[in-house]
């Protein structure tokens, strides 16, 4: 079963005009229906790299190809933005309307579509992110930090993308809201059969929802594969200073006692110790 | 602020000194027409840099600019001439020219480019530190030149803080490229929505930063006594300092004083312009 | 005499409706370690705000009760005594950095309440060593990382030499290098100081080692206040109370509930692995792996 394309990074470098090269040779293929994350330590050329998945940045050499698209050629913001939706971390700098409903119809509308689709839209990520009608008329200003991300989020996802990349989506939230958005991501790629790609430092939240890892390290692909691979490979870690979640640690620390490497979850775990345990 | 060089002769002058010289060179050529004097000044600021070690490749950005206003001002003295009929007239190009105008737009463009240089070389070779540090020196109360501090610091974080919203607008669809010049002037007004509402949020966030470190207004401390200086304290105040402030003052006053009361440097003893209008007139 | 004593604490901010927080009785020993957790907006910045008195000093709002500092009440200390015997480090490493380079941040506060040039200069020696920060002093906010930051941050407080410190989330912007950078600057001002070290966070797997003593506040109320070893005695009340505890923990507490596991639950990792390792016995290496 090939599942298509969706996006191809071949050969990808980065350089800043100062010289650094945040990106030195990347080759990263996104499909249809993954869940991926990106990690790696800051400045390892992670949030370049996603940011280069949607033409925010574009390649000083090499190509990312959108579909059909090239990021390299101009004027094609417009229809990247309907393939390739990118929500950042602070909502405040991507939110600029007075009102909710005007801040989710931005994306739609200046893609040029009917105003029938445009409400269409609106009422449909709205109720997919959550955001209540009645506060179609508030300012986004007055709103909590949670909120105002789910409406950062609803603006995004009114223009379909296939592939959505959100920007540490739990970063100094508690374990409530994580769960919240984490779940709602996991619902948008399983129910919905979106592609979602998350940058984030949280290992816990890697090991329980994403099932792809990229390994960057200093911008370079360090590993590419499925998270049970990637933390079950504590030396290729090691090398960028990410640890693998505590308790897959755990079960590494007791690797004498059979225990396997890549356990993800405590559940993973509680297997794991009644099956060493009844040998 | 970028180009600012590591290490230079420069630091060995105490940030008081530089800051005038931003201000000679920024007023002295007000006191002076003649092109030739102003064009030297701008050749001997460039040596200066050159031996102050600042990278001169990075003021190439600066090119863009003095061409602009070279073509602007010279197309509105050509489109606008002053027709005084005591004026050489000449035709070029189809077009009739009058030497005196013309001539007075090149000493103009001159002492612009000598002031814009001026200024130029402060900002190179001095980091925003330097700059409020000679601001304190002249002994203004602390309260003032904190804010500017703080001003400065919460422009620097504009700054980064535009470069990320212009990203995220991006990412909304916001292509800049496409759009008429109407529109990116509204897209700018657009920007200063998130801009300040970051800035709103953290204002709160820095009061109360300020608070934690015991900061007052006034400057003062309770049990009486003023603010310790330590940051000025590392800067020491030399001899040639002083003989270096006191020379800059001494010619200022002096360029001043020669254009206002002998008429010295008027356009009209340049050399070059004497040759310009024979070349046209005979 | 306890670095804070709060008796009957309570704080309604000016224009909501209700109090961000009830009742709070609370001693914290001098010289000890605590960590204050739970989920966000329940109280836990606003409990230590008032213990900073950033609250009531520079909010509007209803203030209830007492809170002492070594037995003098906030209220009536001014900011610049407060800013001696409280320091405070928040979450976001940008807002804090007010200065053009690091030295001039490090000395502002020090500056600010009027210390002999060789007395700062002594200060900032040492706090630059013990946080790491020694080839940053000339540097300007823009040539410095999130997590350098934040250590300029501390060191600027510490400098200070405040009896109690207090950090409100001091690792949430930052990434795990940043994070463990500063958890073992705390671990070493816990152990060559005697400062009371009060920590938010919501990373708890780091902090519940470093901890004497861990308090939970939920909706506005203490919820719980007793050492590591107990705290994570009832994993499954924390998680009802928004607190996940360390993974280990949490399989441990597991086991113990199934009857497998009869030692106490630690939050400190390598006990954790240690008392696997004991209940698992000497079949090391004789294990299957699938």
């Amino acid at each position: 079963m090939s599942s298509e394309t969706l996006i191809r990074a071949s050969d990808l470098v980065l350089e800043y005009p100062d010289g650094t090269r945040a990106l030195d040779g990347v080759q990263f293929e996104v499909r249809e229906n993954e869940f991926i994350a990106l990690i790696g330590q800051n400045g390892s050329g992670k949030t370049t790299l996603s940011k280069c998945l949607n033409g925010i940045l574009r390649p000083t050499e090499g190509s990312v190809r959108i579909g059909d698209l090239d990021t390299r050629e101009r004027g094609t913001t417009k229809r990247i933005v309907t393939k390739v939706g990118y929500v950042f971390q602070n909502p405040d700098h991507q939110l600029f309307n007075n009102t909710v409903h005007k801040e989710i119809a931005y994306g739609p509308r200046n893609i040029g579509l009917s105003g029938d689709e445009v409400e269409r839209r609106v009422s449909e990520a709205a109720r997919v992110c959550g955001v209540k009608e009645e506060l179609f008329g508030e300012h986004p200003f007055f709103l909590t930090k949670g909120l105002r991300q789910r409406v950062s989020i609803a603006s995004i996802l009114a223009m379909r993308p296939r592939v959505i990349i959100v920007d540490e989506p739990t970063t100094g939230q508690d374990r409530r809201q994580s769960v919240e958005v984490m779940n709602f991501l996991r619902d948008l790629w399983e129910k919905d059969g979106h592609t979602v790609i998350i940058i984030t430092h949280e290992m816990p939240i890697v090991s329980e929802y994403a099932r792809r890892c990229l390994v960057l390290s200093q911008g370079r692909v360090l590993m590419d594969g499925s998270t049970r691979e990637v933390f079950g490979s504590p030396e290729v870690l090691a090398q960028t200073f990410v640890k693998p979640p505590q308790i897959t640690r755990l079960a590494q620390a007791l690797g004498g006692y059979g225990v396997r490497r890549d356990v993800l979850t405590i559940e993973e775990m509680m297997a794991e110790y009644r099956r060493v345990t009844s040998s | 602020m970028g180009v600012v060089p590591v290490t230079s002769p420069l630091y060995a002058l105490h940030p008081l000194t530089r800051l005038h010289t931003l201000v000679f060179l920024g007023v002295v050529s007000l006191f002076i027409d003649v092109p030739e004097i102003n064009i030297a000044l701008v050749l001997l600021i460039l040596l200066y840099l050159r031996w102050a070690r600042v990278d001169l490749s990075g003021l190439r950005i600066y090119l863009p600019l003095t061409v602009t206003v070279a073509i602007f001002m010279f197309t509105v003295s050509i489109a606008f001439p002053n027709r005084d009929p005591s004026f050489h007239t000449f035709r070029f190009a189809g077009i009739t020219l009058y030497a005196e105008s013309l001539y007075w737009t090149f000493a103009s463009y001159w002492r612009l480019m000598a002031m814009l240089f001026g200024t130029i070389q402060y900002f190179s070779t001095n980091r925003e530190r330097e700059t409020l540090v000679a601001i304190r020196s002249m002994r203004i109360p602390f309260a003032v030149t904190y804010f500017l501090s703080l001003a400065l610091r919460a422009a620097g974080m504009f700054l980064e803080d535009m470069r990320t919203i212009r990203e995220a607008e991006r990412a909304r669809g916001l292509d800049e490229t496409s759009l008429s010049l109407r529109d990116r002037a509204k897209l700018y007004a657009m920007y200063m929505i998130p801009l300040f509402t970051i800035a709103i949020r953290r204002t709160d966030e820095i009061s109360n930063a300020l608070f934690a470190r015991g900061y007052t207004i006034s400057g003062k401390i309770e049990g009486g006594g003023k603010r310790s200086d330590y940051i000025h304290t590392k800067y020491v105040f030399r001899r040639r300092d002083a003989i270096l402030i006191t020379v800059m003052d001494v010619l200022l006053c002096s360029a001043a004083a020669a254009r206002i009361f002998l008429g010295a440097f008027a356009v009209a003893q340049s050399p070059l312009r004497h040759y310009f209008l024979t070349a046209v007139s005979g | 005499m306890d670095a804070a004593t709060i008796r009957g604490l309570g704080w309604k901010y000016g224009g909501r409706d209700t109090f961000a927080i009830t009742d709070v009785d609370l001693s914290i020993p001098a010289g000890s370690f605590v960590s204050v957790v739970g989920p966000n907006e329940h109280g836990k910045t606003t409990l230590v705000s008032c213990i900073k008195g950033i609250i009531p000093h520079s909010f509007h709002g209803v203030w209830r009760g007492q809170v002492e500092i070594f037995g003098q009440d906030t209220r009536s200390l001014s900011a610049q005594r407060l800013a001696q015997e409280t320091g405070f480090v928040f979450a976001d490493p940008e807002a804090q950095f007010t200065s053009m380079t690091v030295e001039e941040e490090l000395a502002f506060g020090l500056e600010n309440v009027g210390l002999s040039l060789r007395e700062i200069e002594e200060r900032l020696s040492w706090v630059s060593a013990l946080t790491g920060i020694d080839g940053l002093w000339d540097k300007s906010p823009y040539e410095i990382s999130g997590g350098q930051k934040q250590r300029v941050a501390i060191a600027s407080v510490l400098a200070m030499k405040p009896r109690i410190l207090i950090l409100d989330e001091p690792t949430s912007m930052l990434d795990p290098l940043g994070k463990d950078a500063i958890f073992s600057i705390l671990l070493q001002i816990k152990r060559e100081t005697d400062m009371t070290v009060i920590v938010v966070e919501h990373n708890v797997e780091q902090v519940a080692p470093l901890s004497d003593l861990m308090v939970l506040v939920y909706g506005g109320r203490i919820a719980r206040a007793a050492p590591p070893a107990e705290f994570f005695q009832d994993c499954d009340q924390l998680v009802e109370h928004g607190i996940h505890p360390p993974q280990a923990t949490t399989f441990l507490d597991r086991l113990r509930r199934e009857g497998r596991f009869h030692g106490r639950l630690s939050a400190r990792f390598e006990d954790d692995v240690e008392a696997l390792k004991a209940l698992l016995g000497p079949s090391a290496g004789q294990g299957t792996r699938p």
